[in-house]
């Protein structure tokens, strides 16, 4: 390869934000992917919505607090944020209760999501 | 464009349900490590849709002494098909 080639990568985030370090590790592998100016889509769907919610503060479990990361998704160029709607109403939750507006999308919108993508990284 | 989805926990995890979501009309599901046990249990795998194609990886079935002789609904395929299915595919999801 002459040049990097630009590619999609669809990243899956399903998992809540501190019981394990793989909602991190999704994320960092996003912003590594944006730093290296490929399109990044990010999708937050099951428990994964969790990691959306406001006023989060990680400090006590002497952990980074995910929520205060994804607020800077944009900022990194990763505009292209969705959350699952049925993922959400299932929780009681509704795009007020996040950090951040992603977009509100249905398995059907997911599904185009992921076939516009050349790499899905499911987390 | 079709993608080929792997299962590799058992049905406890509900990764099927979750992954299911976003699967498209044309997907291979395939059941790999502990997500074998999901084609052993055949009132799970009598439910499986028809416009996806399901597989079970035999050396996973083989070590946990699963048997689906009678199961028409899963395609058992080897670790050689698999390599094959990958390149096949356009894309592997994993689900884990």
């Amino acid at each position: 390869m002459n040049e990097l080639q630009k590619q999609t990568f669809t990243f899956i985030s399903r998992i809540a934000p501190y019981g394990s370090n793989r909602p991190q590790l999704c994320l960092d592998t996003a912003l590594a992917a944006a730093v290296f100016e490929q399109q990044v889509n990010y999708v937050f769907m099951e428990d994964g919505v969790y990691q959306l919610l406001k006023n989060q503060d990680a400090e006590a479990i002497h952990t980074k607090t995910i929520g205060k990361t994804l607020e800077t998704l944009d900022l990194y160029g990763i505009g292209n944020t969705y959350v699952c709607k049925e993922s959400l109403e299932s929780r009681g939750l509704s795009l007020g209760d996040l950090v951040i507006k992603p977009k509100l999308t249905n398995g059907d919108e997911l599904k185009t999501v992921l076939n516009s993508s050349d790499t899905v990284i499911n987390l | 464009m079709s993608t080929l989805h792997t299962i590799s926990k058992s049905p406890k995890s509900q990764l099927l349900s979750e992954c299911l979501t976003l699967v498209d009309k044309g997907d291979g599901i395939l059941f790999i490590e502990d997500g074998v046990y999901y084609c052993a249990n055949s009132k799970v795998s009598d439910d499986f849709e028809s416009d996806v194609t399901w597989y079970g990886l035999k050396e996973d079935l083989d070590a946990r002494g699963l048997k689906l002789d009678d199961i028409k609904t899963i395609k058992i395929i080897n670790y050689q098909i698999f390599v094959e299915m990958c390149e096949e595919f356009d894309k592997v999801i994993s689900w884990f």
